[in-house]
């Protein structure tokens, strides 16, 4: 039994988005350096036999997709048997040196080809431990003996390079079971294109979801989903984007139909109509009301806000809430809380002074309501004292300019160049001098002052910028040129930047700032969308790879556009996902959703954040927190350190910046959780507490039902149905004289419950 | 009042949605098909797991497999001990396990390809590759842990959690699509601690039993938010719920609290395992199996030695040995070693040459794995790298084996098919052969 499919659309469906396409263009810039002397052009798919073959060109393709240079054998560091290549062909000079000159000269014999014992190994015709790679009849036998034979040149005379690779096809969507072919293209700078899908490599990013063979063939799997599949060839790769959808048979008008509030709901909904899986109906009003709060301001409303918002019958009160809600002040405590915890640094390294003069500074940026593209240049530029410019703190923490550029690249650019700091990543498309040259941006940032002294490191450091720095290749020694990761400088258009314009790291943010660079504003618009919407488009956050693409790749784009044609204004962003149908969605499921977890089909459930959590239940039991060395009735959102001990906190997931590395946040449940609600000494003494709200309630002359009305509004931010009021009223009336303690209890079984944690 | 809330089944709505639209496919047959894991407890050699996980990647040189005939910079200075078993040796720090080598086997020919923490904790812990490329600092989860299976189809008594992990979880030791209820239990204070306990599993002081069970009453009431109820959801509600009975289990459990009640073992056995929190928690895993526990992680991080590797060595590696073979000979003493396995590794071993700031780097060419006890042969080497020990040259194996053994050791077939929420079938470890020398 099959998926059937509509019968006229074939396996394809659209072309690849130009953010398929960015890498092509990345390296594009990055390679038109090099010479661009146009030989003899190979007319487009024709493969060359008559010329003699190059080595770059054809023979390092060959031995990649034998497997020869791979981890496992000759690809790795010192090789196998005494014959090492570069992992998949990278390095092409110490492969043609290991082939020519490595063993004793015995590996190719242009004089008797046949001879060549990279042949004989290959074909098993004496023993190798790989076994036999290829048949003596197969092409690539005759490609690697015809260029043996013509004397084993290093390079053809005007040979061109390769440019880019490119997927005939960059999507698909396939029913459960069937299957389609990958077509890979290569570009060359001389304007050749050649079909290399029998020579290229491919991956799928979840091959239980569509499977890929040796030769490109994507093999869908038997249930809906999606994933991207990879196909690289030498050092180029592109991505498809495979889709199984939930239905295929689904009349547009379903679509049609739907309410939309804003572009984001127009493309949401074409990419449901894509895969196959319908919105659930928006959820009640209660349950808005709940989400905006925690979502834009991290805490819950109180129960006259909740009263007041579930009694207004105006048609614009959800609108005219999330433009109250982004002007309250813990607004900017409860995203500079967030913040911190991307920029939080060890205490025990940095001095304590420190950690708070930077968390002071965070929260004043989003005190003031400082654009983002101001907040990351008032960051990344950051020069002074320790002691007055908390922002510095960032140098202070990371010392070197390979540790900065790692970190500015991940956060500022949701680009990760940790694998290139030692080697060229295969699945990247980063190589190690990209990453030292990035890293030159950060060549002139000088130290004076007291510098780290662990365990105390107490005194004032100042970071200053001074001329003459270096940055070395770590293998070469060569001293290197900042040069942003791809495309020009912004301004002159200049490929690389020097320190006498001044502050290098001035230059790095006019480039990654630059309208020409999309990464700054998606890294950022899909943190936000992730916020509100439970999931980010691209998943981890700040994982912007090719090769890891965004489930919805025109929504990031718009996303992205929109907060910068909003000049970065985070809360304009916030403010459109926020008026959106698709954020006010019911997480109750319909038949064709609910094993939707991509599409945003309906509302994602997740826990509170430890934080949000802990002052949750602190309005709710209307005790104040003391935290040490914090003015009691401090919100856990404005702690500035892990320093100050909360055992909740600790119990409910918070990073630990104590940890090298540093622990990321955990949103997961666990045991230790439910267990510490239930009886932590904490949470029973709030419960309980004398100015709490249970001894206030119970002290007044408040009905019962007055009573059940508030703990429900407190806890919930909903009105009791009539069925609970009336079983809240008896159980208080039945107590007696000991209503307080009624009234405890019942306040312990509504935080207990996951409505009070959950986020529906 | 009270009686009629007893009488009712809980008042919350289950959304029960069928996947009719996701089943329309060849999978509605294979569900139906689908079997139930099992552990086959006939070919049982082991009860329960202790697994010491020593993050960051020990250096193979320094522990197990010391290559004297080197050159200096690869030998490293460090000398190499006889062990009691002839022709065996260790590195110079591990006097007290070379004393016991009778007991233990030493695998010294694992190698794989995934070089950074990240993906060489997943790997080990795990038996799968990551499914993509992942980073170092990676925290990645595409397949179930072996407690969390072992959690799974072992079980533990009434009341108690199948699956620890002291005092955190490692990377990648969590359950994956088997679901929350088989994460791991994790203790993170501190048994060296003389206030040590673990905290809220006993009801606040204040609160009489009775007032418990009312309050238990008055949740179930007040619970009205609907449950997804397929798996497929992913609804973190129904996390919530096992957790909310696993919970209560524990609260109510006397053999649990009895467990983790540290301070009852005589201050010679404290000692003797160590004062210091790594030795205590060995001691408390140690209980906790006695008490039916069927899988334990003892993380012990601090093993990635980029530099200064002799001296950290020299700080960390004495204390940390000797507990372990503490832990060892109590099993033994207890009687309970032949039918509890210890096994001690990390993602990776170290790279042949020191480099320039006295540290060595990963490398997942050569990594050495402890086993003792759970029926595993005493005084055992299995394979052997290089006389450099950049790579394997006797018995290449594979994390799958080191895996599959760990799992035919407890009596779970790794061959067997697991079930993801959504029905897709996938095998616990791609490759089943455990490593035949030590099944015995």
């Amino acid at each position: 039994m099959r998926l059937v499919r509509p019968s006229s659309c074939a396996a394809t469906v659209l072309r690849p988005s130009w953010f398929f396409l960015l890498p092509l263009f990345l390296l594009t810039s990055v390679l038109t350096a090099a010479d661009s002397a146009a030989g003899p052009a190979a007319p487009a798919g024709r493969v060359v036999t008559s010329e003699v073959p190059s080595f770059e060109l054809d023979i390092q393709p060959i031995l990649t997709k034998a497997g020869c240079n791979t981890g496992p054998c000759h690809g790795k560091q010192r090789g196998q048997n005494g014959f090492q290549l570069s992992l998949l062909g990278f390095d092409s000079d110490f492969d043609y040196q290991q082939i020519i000159e490595g063993g004793r000269g015995r590996r190719v014999f242009p004089g008797s080809p046949d001879s060549s014992l990279l042949l004989q190994k290959a074909v098993a015709a004496v023993p190798h431990g790989g076994g036999k790679r290829f048949d003596i009849d197969s092409p690539f036998y005759q490609q690697l003996r015809q260029w043996i034979a013509a004397g084993a040149p290093r390079r053809r005379p005007n040979e061109p390079r390769l440019v880019g690779i490119r997927l005939a096809q960059g999507q698909f969507i396939l029913a459960a079971g069937e299957t389609a072919r990958l077509r890979v293209e290569a570009e060359y700078d001389d304007g050749s294109r050649r079909d290399v899908t029998h020579l290229a490599d491919y991956l799928s990013n979840d091959a239980v979801v569509v499977a890929v063979d040796e030769h490109g063939k994507l093999i869908a799997g038997p249930l809906p989903g999606e994933t991207a599949v990879m196909a690289r060839f030498r050092n180029q790769i592109d991505v498809a984007q495979v889709v199984i959808p939930f239905r295929t048979r689904q009349d547009p008008e379903v679509y049609n139909a739907l309410p939309r509030n804003n572009f984001i709901d127009e493309l949401v909904l074409a990419k449901m109509q894509r895969a196959g899986v319908s919105p659930s109906p928006p959820a009640p009003d209660h349950v808005f009301l709940r989400r905006v709060y925690q979502d834009l301001i991290g805490r819950n409303p109180s129960v006259e806000e909740a009263r007041r918002f579930l009694s207004d019958p105006s048609q614009d009160k959800k609108q005219r809430l999330i433009d109250d809600l982004l002007e309250r002040p813990e607004y900017a405590e409860y995203w500079a809380n967030q913040w911190a915890d991307l920029l939080r640094p060890n205490p025990y390294r940095v001095g304590i002074k420190a950690v708070l003069n930077y968390d002071q500074w965070i929260r004043q940026q989003f005190r003031d309501d400082v654009p983002y593209d101001e907040f990351v240049r008032r960051l990344i530029t950051a020069r002074g004292s320790t002691w007055r410019n908390g922002a510095v703190t960032l140098f202070r923490d990371r010392r070197s300019a390979d540790e900065q550029a790692t970190l500015v690249s991940q956060l500022f650019l949701g680009i990760r160049l940790e694998c290139a700091k030692c080697h060229h990543h295969p699945f990247e498309r980063w190589s190690q001098t990209d990453f030292y040259q990035f890293a030159a941006f950060f060549a002139d940032v000088g130290y004076k002052g007291t510098g780290l002294s662990p365990p105390i490191s107490g005194g004032e450091e100042i970071v200053v910028v001074r001329r003459g720095g270096k940055v070395q290749h770590p293998r070469t020694g060569e001293t290197l040129v900042a040069r942003p990761l791809f495309g020009p400088m912004t301004g002159d258009r200049s490929a690389t930047a020097s320190s006498e314009e001044g502050d290098l790291r001035e230059r790095l943010w006019e480039w990654m700032t630059d309208a020409a660079n999309p990464y700054f504003a998606q890294v950022h618009a899909n943190r936000l969308w992730a916020a509100l919407m439970q999931r980010g488009l691209v998943e981890p956050v700040d994982d912007l790879r090719a090769t890891n693409p965004p489930s919805n790749p025109e929504l990031l784009a718009a996303l992205g556009d929109y907060l910068r044609e909003h000049d970065f204004r985070q809360k304009e962003l916030l403010r459109a996902i926020a008026a959106s149908q698709v954020y006010s969605l019911s997480s109750a499921p319909t038949t064709d959703n609910i094993a939707d977890r991509i599409n945003y089909s309906r509302h994602y459930r997740h826990r509170l954040r430890g934080e949000v959590l802990l002052d949750a239940i602190a309005d709710f039991t209307e005790t104040p927190h003391r935290f040490s060395g914090m003015p009691e009735g401090s919100r856990a959102t404005e702690i500035w350190t892990h320093r100050i001990g909360s055992q909740f906190l600790d119990t409910f997931g918070r990073p630990d910046a104590n940890q090298d590395p540093p622990c990321e946040r955990s949103g997961e449940s666990t045991v230790r959780q439910t267990l510490h609600l239930m009886n932590s000494p904490e949470i029973d003494q709030r419960t309980r507490a004398s100015g709490g709200r249970a001894a206030r309630l119970a002290a007044s002359p408040l009905s019962e039902e007055a009573i059940v009305e508030d703990l429900y509004l407190a806890a919930f931010s909903r009105f009791p149905t009539p069925e609970e009021q009336s079983n809240g009223v008896q159980w208080i009336r039945r107590a007696g004289d000991r209503r307080r303690e009624a009234i405890e209890d019942l306040m312990w079984a509504l935080l207990n419950a996951p409505e009070f944690f959950i986020q529906n | 009042m009270k009686n009629r809330q007893v009488d009712r089944v809980s008042r919350r709505d289950c959304l029960q949605l069928g996947l009719t639209g996701l089943l329309a496919g060849g999978l509605a047959g294979g569900l139906r098909a689908r079997q139930t894991a099992t552990a086959n407890t006939t070919d049982r050699q082991a009860d329960a797991c202790i697994l010491i996980w020593m993050d960051g990647g020990p250096s193979h040189y320094e522990t197990f497999d010391p290559k004297p005939e080197a050159p200096l910079e690869i030998r490293g200075q460090f000398r190499s001990l006889p062990t009691k078993t002839p022709g065996v040796h260790f590195s110079q720090l591990m006097t007290s396990l070379s004393r016991i080598s009778n007991k233990l086997a030493v695998v010294r020919s694992i190698c794989h390809n995934q070089g950074n923490h990240g993906a060489g904790n997943h790997y080990m812990m795990t038996g799968a590759p990551p499914r993509i490329p992942v980073g170092c600092g990676a925290y990645v989860s595409f397949h179930p842990s072996l407690g969390s299976v072992a959690a799974k189809l072992l079980g533990a008594p009434h009341g108690i959690p199948p699956y620890f992990s002291l005092p955190r979880m490692s990377r990648s030791g969590g359950p994956n699509f088997l679901g929350a209820k088989y994460a791991p239990f994790v203790v993170s204070d501190d048994p060296n601690s003389k206030s040590f306990r673990v905290p809220d599993v006993t009801l606040p002081a204040s609160i009489a039993e009775g007032r418990f069970s009312d309050r238990q009453q008055l949740r179930r009431e007040v619970d009205r938010l609907q449950r997804l109820a397929h798996a497929a959801a992913g609804d973190p509600v129904a996390a919530v719920d096992e957790f909310y009975q696993q919970g209560l289990q524990l609260i109510t459990s006397p053999e649990a609290q009895a467990a983790f009640d540290i301070h009852r073992e005589p201050d010679s056995v404290r000692e003797r395992y160590g004062r210091h929190p790594f030795g205590q928690r060995a001691l408390l895993a140690r209980r906790l199996v006695a008490a039916g526990v069927p899988f334990i992680t003892l993380y012990e991080g601090g093993w990635d030695h980029h530099e200064n590797l002799f001296d950290r060595f020299e700080e960390k590696v004495p204390r940390f040995e000797s507990t372990v073979a503490a832990l060892i000979e109590d099993l033994d003493a207890q009687g309970m070693l032949e039918r509890t396995l210890v096994v001690a590794l990390g993602e990776f071993g170290r790279t042949p040459k020191i480099n320039a700031r006295g540290g060595r780097d990963h490398w997942s060419n050569a990594m050495s794995v402890l086993f003792a006890g759970g029926g595993t042969p005493g005084g055992l080497v299995v394979g052997a790298t290089d006389r450099q020990g950049y790579a394997p040259v006797e018995r290449i194996l594979a994390p799958e084996n080191f895996v599959s053994t760990v799992y035919r050791k407890l009596g779970i077939d790794p061959g067997q098919i697991l079930y993801t929420p959504e029905g897709r079938p996938t095998h616990l470890v791609s490759d089943a052969t455990p490593i035949a020398e030590l099944m015995a």
